[in-house]
């Protein structure tokens, strides 16, 4: 009846055995020997499907579980439990057909060798993937057109900036035009303009393509732009799936109204005052609140000016991050 | 789904072997320091051979233009080693330490083949003529040249020293997925190899047993140079080649259960 989504996953877990280590030489000279393993939740009863053509947003802090859950979807690790599919496919079995359909770019892992210039390091890709020729200069020049790499290609790799190389690394990634996209962090550490060229290229990837994204990120400006839809963890667990317009209106109980007076006056009264500039001052009012304290401060107050917005994005994940914090 | 044919094959090796050119391409002055380097070995072991020989015609056996055609076939097989089997096996060690392995294990095609072949030191190919060139000096100097049947002998038991040391090294490397630093059991070996340089059957037996069957120099150098010097039998041949396809199936299976293994703990 449902038309397969292109990722689904079910009930998925992921249990790791780490060896813990004490502190001190001792205790390092005996782990030599002797390791205690102990177990670790990665990923914990995590369900969603990921229909074609969509990007979606995983968010969660260090150590949520977002890499380990990209890595089994990628098919390099074997989930402890649950099930999950991506085209049909077991990745997990890696099989041919199925990993020529995706890619995996991790933003602090570099493909590319060091010492040749990039076309180089794409031809081995080309090799490999057996990519046909007249596809490969298709796709090369397309990439060349969207990254602007045309002048990066015949350089050596070491001679590249940090941008550069990451628009060469996501390139050859792409050389043989995947389905499912994983992108891992892929704007970390670069500066803000080549993180908006990363995105615009994502965006224009999945449009012309209609290739399934499902990206990892620090920055909130790259998951605003990029997804609909994200998908918070935490601990491994899953906390909210949906639009991240949803994730304010469900998680944030506050909006903030800015106001602008002709002179100077005390806010306190109308709620808790975060933000204060010169003749602007920003207030935190309990979303009930909103109408009630708008109407107040246009009558008793000289207000120039008035706006009610939703607080940053950024405020409303760290709160229900911290909150969770407060619940385990 | 397309059939991988020998073609694709050759095309990807050629691939990997024009990428490995262009980067030794890009540090010029390495391929003189291999030289001298290679030079320097090379006269060091000549001139060891011929102090010994002027105390004494024979080394439990082997005359002085046998000797010679063993250390031609130690550079041989040497050089070939380094070229293709150690470069890539401590990129293999580098990939796990770093995480890059992971790109690796997302290609559509054999990990270990991938692994195997990833790295080439072109440059290596020096000690490798230079190893060949002794060994036809050698053999002309010797007097008799070996007879087709020793040659293909010769050949055979090369191909199998390559394939149980390159099985060897591959185990060893293979150890990084549990015990993430493991460049120094890759120096242990390349120090044990070095005896190499002498027939182990002039070594103690403890000795002689680790270089046949802890670390298998024996079988990549003395084994080889026994065919050519008409001292190795059918029984050695034999368990020769049975040992190499042995010692392909075991690392074969012990890297498929590391790859397993990997994916089941990494983070």
């Amino acid at each position: 009846m449902t038309i397969s989504a292109t990722i689904s996953v079910e009930h998925l877990r992921k249990v790791y055995r780490v060896y813990e280590r004490e502190a001190g030489l001792r205790a390092a000279l005996r782990g030599l020997i002797q390791r205690h393993a102990q177990e670790v939740i990665g990923v914990d009863d995590l369900t969603f499907r990921i229909e074609s053509g969509e990007i979606v947003g995983f968010l969660g802090p260090n150590g949520a579980g977002k890499t380990t859950t990209l890595k089994m979807l990628a098919g390099l690790l074997y989930p402890s439990a649950g099930t999950l599919q991506v085209l049909g496919y077991l990745p997990w079995r890696r099989e041919r057909s199925f990993l020529r359909q995706i890619a995996l770019v991790m933003g602090q892992r570099q493909q590319l060798i060091w010492d040749i210039p990039v076309i180089d390091s794409f031809e081995l890709n080309r090799a490999i993937y057996r990519i046909p020729s007249a596809q490969y200069r298709q796709t090369l020049d397309e990439l060349t057109d969207l990254l602007e790499l045309a002048s990066l290609l015949q350089k050596p790799v070491r001679n590249l900036s940090l941008g550069e190389r990451m628009k060469c690394e996501i390139a050859a990634c792409l050389l043989h035009r995947p389905r499912v996209l994983f992108l891992d962090e892929p704007t970390i550490g670069l500066d803000v303009v080549m993180q908006r060229r990363i995105r615009d290229f994502v965006r224009e990837y999945n449009r012309r393509t209609g290739a399934t994204v499902l990206l990892t990120s620090h920055y909130m400006a790259d998951v605003e732009a990029l997804c609909q839809r994200i998908i918070l963890i935490h601990h491994g667990k899953m906390l909210f799936d949906g639009e991240l317009t949803r994730l304010i209106e469900r998680f944030s109980p506050y909006k903030t109204i800015a106001v602008r007076l002709q002179e100077p006056a005390s806010l306190d009264p109308y709620g808790e005052v975060i933000g204060q500039s010169e003749d602007r001052i920003t207030l935190r009012v309990p979303k009930s609140a909103v109408a009630p304290v708008t109407a107040r401060l246009l009558t008793e107050q000289a207000v120039i000016d008035l706006s009610v917005e939703d607080p940053p994005i950024e405020a409303v994940i760290e709160h229900i991050f911290t909150q969770q914090e407060e619940v385990v | 789904m397309k059939r991988n044919t020998m073609r694709d094959y050759l095309r990807l090796l050629g691939t990997f072997f024009r990428v490995s050119l262009l980067g030794e391409l890009a540090y010029r002055a390495n391929f003189w320091l291999q030289a001298i380097e290679s030079l320097i070995e090379l006269g060091t072991a000549l001139a060891l051979v011929s102090v010994v020989f002027t105390y004494t015609q024979s080394l439990n056996g082997w005359h002085a233009s046998e000797l010679l055609i063993l250390i031609g076939t130690y550079f041989l097989i040497g050089g070939a080693i380094n070229m293709i089997i150690t470069p890539g096996m401590s990129r293999l060690i580098e990939q796990v330490r770093l995480g890059t392995l992971d790109y690796l294990l997302t290609k559509p095609e054999e990990a270990q083949l991938l692994v195997s072949i990833q790295r080439l030191d072109l440059w290596k190919l020096l000690d490798l003529l230079f190893g060949l060139a002794l060994l036809v000096a050698a053999a002309s100097w010797h007097g008799s040249w070996p007879s087709p049947l020793q040659i293909l002998a010769f050949a055979l038991t090369l191909l199998a020293g390559a394939i149980i040391v390159y099985s060897f090294v591959l185990f060893l490397a293979t150890l990084s997925f549990w015990y993430v630093r493991v460049e120094n059991i890759l120096v242990i070996f390349e120090s044990m190899y070095e005896a190499g340089r002498w027939p182990v059957d002039i070594y103690p037996g403890w000795l002689r047993a680790t270089l046949t069957f802890i670390v298998p120099v024996a079988f990549a150098v003395t084994v080889p140079a026994e065919a050519l010097t008409a001292r190795l039998t059918w029984l050695a041949l034999l368990g020769t080649l049975a040992l190499a396809a042995l010692a392909l199936l075991v690392t074969r299976l012990f890297w498929r259960f590391a790859v397993r293994h990997y994916s089941g703990a990494s983070s």
